[in-house]
């Protein structure tokens, strides 16, 4: 009797080593597509990012073990649109895991899900700054963007797991039905914010500012990825005070210097807004995400 | 006088003007419904070449369809997922290829003949006044779903003067073989230690270490040859790399060697390879972990064994072992802040001369250098390197084994991702020279062009 009770659990043990065993192993550039991933995916999922949401993913700096998690991944999620141009290919090079590499059904490029701002036509030049001709990879920052993403997320994943396909649909379903209901409480809380002209540090707010129907007018990089001079900052003083704007939005890992020289000069006010889930430590999912920003921004005009 | 057939000519000729000029008005009348007929013709021609042009394309797709259905084997009942390449993001091809442009100018307080000794680095700025370094020209892609392939074609100016081109490296890499096995094949800087596989516009000094142009050569270790790679089933990064190489040839210059050259005082002899005891075997063994969130280490031991030139049975063993730390800040703009530091120490056995020879011995060599890298604001860096390099015997003399020491700080500013600017100094203890001391100062400036495919770690 003892032995066969010892069996049935070395049983249920080893079967429940398969089951985690046998979860899809989905990893993503970013914490944002991994928060969205794990939102769609629920139990049937374990959700790996490679790069935390406190650094610029355009600017990460592939690691040793980055290739240990790309190597067993059954699902790789990109932001695309040249994001990780710097650090991915050679790294899919190394991980040797043809399940996840572009073309196949393991890697799944999510700029190929939502309308791309910001697209390139003509000659682009190394001289205009870190563009991007395919289009502005800061898409995440649109809650619309975001069921877009969950539900190409949730396709794939049921392409790649048919027995929980209807389980994938059912969450994704459900995800929808809290960010609509969610976008529209950000919206009325930001009513304020509509048509206002907004500076960004960085051109990363665009998708945002679409969403919360506010203008972007003008960066405080003088190009995109250039640091801003002491006369580009004169010349965003004299704009600022001309056209009356009076709020900043940057992501936290910006300088704050250059920030900080205009308040005193104008006034603007400053949001620092986290850009991704992880930036705080608070935020640990996408709703989460646009809880913050809402909260500071709505803090930020009303003051 | 009156000529009849002049005055024919000119009524004629005014008969034919009013002709003209009547039927140009009509026509100019016509010419209009003229055209109208004209473009309604061309429209309904266009119309009936689309429709017969959407018939033929119809038919030719069934066609094909029905062509695969033919080809298609009977047994396979379900069809591997067909790549989505044509829907997915990849609209421009993946084919790289990038410019590399690194000159630099300096001086120093020896001259050049003495300089070469110092910066003996095939890329390293070895003469007062200007140096272009290395123009490298890099090409790559996706061959197929099985393999990549690269090739960096390399021009510099010599000390002398002349242009030399350089087939740095040519090799295929295999894209998804099972078990985390990796082959590549190939013209290829050989995996040992972290510095040796680094093209020299990813070097974060002007010049290459003192101990890899003693043992490897001005142009680093690089060879024709093989190697499997395997990664490990650990929970860690762990990755397993055996070559095999031809050992011939000045960018193996601790095995066969140019015939001619020297080394310890011994002439290299011109032997070849006879079989697989005479190739040159390398063995690397990686590992890599996230100590925290901010601070990532790499620990790696190298191994090469081989046949060298100084005699017809005599053989050569390298060993190293290398070791990288990184912090990168939590919150980093552009990578910024980062603090880096990275040392190597290389350790060779080189057996000289054949048995019997009255001037056998065995020339023991090691050195080692570390360096540390300050990122303290976005597009700039501060670093410090010190190295060592010394062999057993009476070697004062020789300038690839005598007692050597250098100190070299130096600031690079990196205007954006493709450009950057260094001043480097270097302070150099050597035996070989008469002023046993050297200082030299360089300037060095690198721009990249296209799409340069970017470095691993």
């Amino acid at each position: 009797m003892r032995n066969s009770i010892q069996i049935l659990f070395g049983l249920v043990l080893l079967s429940s080593s398969w089951a985690s065993y046998s979860a899809i192993r989905v990893v993503t550039t970013t914490q944002d597509l991994a928060a969205i991933a794990a939102a769609v995916g629920g139990q049937y999922v374990t959700v790996q990012s490679l790069t935390p949401g406190t650094r610029d993913p355009h600017f990460a700096s592939a690691k040793p073990s980055m290739i240990r998690k790309v190597f067993r991944a059954d699902l790789l999620l990109v932001i695309g649109a040249d994001m990780e141009i710097g650090w991915l290919p050679p790294l899919l090079q190394s991980a040797r895991n043809a399940r996840v590499l572009p073309g196949n059904n393991g890697y799944l490029d999510l700029s190929t899900a939502v309308p791309l701002l910001g697209k390139m036509d003509g000659i682009v030049s190394r001289a205009m700054g870190d563009v991007h001709a395919k289009g502005n990879p800061h898409y995440w920052l649109d809650p619309r963007n975001g069921i877009r993403l969950a539900q190409a997320i949730a396709n794939r994943l049921g392409e790649l797991d048919p027995e929980h396909r209807e389980a994938y649909q059912q969450q994704f379903t459900d995800f929808q039905n809290r960010l609509n209901n969610k976008f529209t409480i950000w919206r009325n809380e930001l009513a304020q914010l509509k048509g206002k002209s907004v500076i960004a540090y960085h051109n990363s707010f665009i998708y945002l500012a679409d969403a919360f129907e506010f203008n972007i007018v003008d960066e405080v990089e003088p190009k995109p990825g250039i640091s801003p001079s002491a006369a580009s900052l004169n010349a965003l003083v004299t704009h600022i005070r001309a056209d009356k704007i009076d709020l900043l939005i940057m992501e936290p890992y910006y300088e704050r210097r250059s920030a900080q020289y205009l308040n005193v000069e104008t006034g603007i006010r400053i949001a620092v807004l986290p850009q991704s889930v992880g930036a705080q430590t608070d935020i640990k999912n996408y709703i989460e995400l646009f809880d913050s920003i809402v909260t500071i921004l709505k803090n930020t005009i009303g003051k | 006088m009156s000529n009849p057939y002049l005055y024919a000519k000119q009524a004629a000729g005014v008969l034919v003007m009013l002709l003209l000029s009547t039927s140009a008005a009509i026509a100019s009348k016509e010419t209009d419904s003229l055209r109208k007929q004209l473009q309604e013709m061309k429209l309904q021609m266009q119309r009936i070449q689309n429709t017969y042009e959407q018939q033929i394309k119809a038919l030719e797709k069934r066609l094909d369809g029905l062509e695969s259905e033919q080809s298609r084997p009977a047994t396979v009942a379900r069809l591997p997922a067909a790549p989505r390449s044509a829907q997915q993001t990849n609209r421009s091809s993946d084919f790289q290829i990038g410019l590399t442009g690194l000159l630099s100018a300096g001086g120093s307080s020896v001259d050049n003949a003495s300089l070469e000794g110092l910066q003996s680095g095939g890329h390293d700025p070895n003469k007062n006044g200007f140096t272009l370094q290395n123009l490298e020209l890099s090409m790559g892609g996706t061959v197929g779903p099985y393999f990549d392939a690269q090739a960096n074609l390399i021009f510099l100016i010599d000390a002398e003067g002349e242009t030399v081109v350089e087939l740095e490296e040519a090799f295929f890499t295999t894209r998804s073989l099972p078990h985390g096995l990796q082959l590549k094949g190939g013209q290829y800087f050989t995996e040992f230690g972290r510095q040796n596989k680094q093209h020299p516009h990813t070097w974060s000094f002007v010049d290459q270490p003192v101990i890899l142009s003693r043992f490897f050569g001005g142009d680093g270790l690089r060879s024709q040859g093989v190697r499997a790679s395997w990664l490990l089933p650990t929970e860690w990064y762990s990755e397993l790399y055996l070559g095999m190489q031809n050992p011939k040839g000045e960018t193996v210059t601790s095995f066969l060697n140019a015939p001619g050259e020297d080394i310890g005082g011994h002439t290299l002899i011109d032997r070849s390879v006879r079989n697989f005891d005479d190739l040159l075997y390398s063995v690397r063994w990686l590992n890599g972990i996230d100590v925290s969130d901010t601070v990532s280490m790499n620990l790696g031991f190298s191994g090469l064994y081989g046949p060298n030139a100084s005699g017809t049975t005599t053989d050569t063993r390298i060993i190293g072992a290398d070791l990288y730390l990184k912090w990168q800040a939590a919150q980093s703009q552009r990578g910024f802040p980062f603090v880096s530091w990275h040392t190597e120490i290389l350790d060779r056995r080189y057996e000289a001369g054949d048995p019997g020879d009255s001037s056998r011995e065995t020339l023991n060599d090691w050195g080692m250098f570390t360096q540390a890298l300050w990122g303290f604001k976005p597009g700039w860096v501060a670093g410090l390197r010190a190295e060592y390099a010394k062999a057993d015997g009476n070697t004062s003399s020789d300038p690839l084994r005598d007692t050597r020491k250098r100190l070299s700080p130096n600031l690079t500013w990196y205007p954006n991702e493709y450009s950057k600017v260094r001043l480097q100094y270097n302070r150099d203890w050597t035996e070989h020279l008469a002023d046993e001391t050297a200082d030299s100062v360089w300037l060095q400036f690198e721009y990249n062009l296209g799409s340069h495919a970017a470095h691993v770690f």
